[in-house]
């Protein structure tokens, strides 16, 4: 599994910690708050990107079991790891699973997303009403469905990132290595930043199970 | 990250009984924080907090675990959770190799 880099705190945001009311409070930099939405959003358009052949009355059909159109095995990786296969070794299985739920999954995905930008929007609308010095922190206070929103999407931003980019387990100085140039350390450093914020906002909700 | 010392309740070693006939594994994977998986198991299962944590680290040491068990479309239901949580989680009967 993954973890957090000892000390890997970044400056710019705070941790998530409990705030009144049962809410969750972090605050961001602007420039993050421009960075998560601009992922937020890429996000949403990859898990809306569905193939042509299952619009219509073909998904309808399809999802009724009425028609041989389904949705196909995703040949993307990225697509492949927020809608695995559930069953390892019977593709017809899997496929009837595919079938039934992805695209359920996939509206659900994009509902949680949605949920995290329209966080962000209000957030920044809470600032614009500071005139003449813009602020370069943004409180961000989650209620309790927006952190499960929140948790989820930082997972669907991670396995997104961690997929593109080839992480496994253990491999923090392999990127640490990597020339201060090259864009991969750049995501690399963004993934890691994702990791911290989710940690701090499992660990706040974590507390709260108990 | 420490956790705080608790005193364990004596609670049931629940293995996937014979009668039982599908499981839900969740595998490893290099993305999911420790702290995230433990709390999906704890959150989405109802799981008590050291149930949860020693699953979640067998399937980090062990590379998988099961982590339910019960009929085909109980399963299925926890798989498509699993997979809403953004863990990677597949079903089978019990008795298949994992």
């Amino acid at each position: 599994m993954g973890h957090v880099a000892e000390g890997g705190g970044p400056s710019l945001s705070t941790a998530f910690r409990r705030a009144r009311g049962g809410s969750v409070a972090a605050s961001f930099h602007t420039a993050e708050v421009e960075l998560l939405r601009s992922l937020v959003g890429q996000l949403l358009e990859l898990v809306h990107d569905e193939p042509a052949d299952n619009s219509g009355d073909g998904a309808w059909a399809a999802e009724l079991g009425l028609s041989d159109e389904e949705p196909k095995r995703p040949t993307d990786p990225v697509l492949l790891r927020l809608f695995p296969d559930a069953y390892a070794e019977d593709g017809e299985a899997a496929s009837d699973f595919r079938r039934f739920t992805e695209r359920g999954l996939r509206e659900a995905k994009a509902g949680t997303a949605a949920t995290v930008l329209a966080s962000l929007a209000t957030a920044e609308g809470a600032s614009a009403d500071e005139q003449a010095r813009p602020r370069e922190k943004v409180r961000i206070e989650l209620d309790g469905d927006e952190s499960q929103a929140w948790l989820r999407t930082l997972t669907d931003l991670r396995l997104a990132l961690g997929t593109r980019l080839g992480v496994s387990e253990d491999d923090e100085d392999e990127w640490l290595s990597l020339d201060e140039n090259d864009p991969r350390r750049h995501v690399h450093d963004v993934y890691d930043w994702l990791g911290w914020v989710q940690e701090t906002l499992v660990r706040t909700l974590a507390a709260g199970l108990e | 990250m420490t956790a705080p010392v608790e005193i364990e309740r004596p609670e049931a070693e629940e293995s996937p009984a014979a009668d039982v006939p599908w499981v839900t594994v969740v595998w490893n994977d290099p993305v999911n924080l420790m702290s995230y998986v433990a709390y999906v198991f704890q959150a989405y299962f109802a799981y008590p907090k050291v149930k949860a944590e020693k699953l979640m680290l067998e399937v980090h040491e062990k590379g998988k675990a099961v982590v339910s068990s019960g009929t085909r479309e109980e399963m299925e239901r926890d798989v498509e959770a699993m997979h809403s949580y953004g863990l990677w989680a597949t079903l089978q009967k019990a008795g298949d190799r994992v």
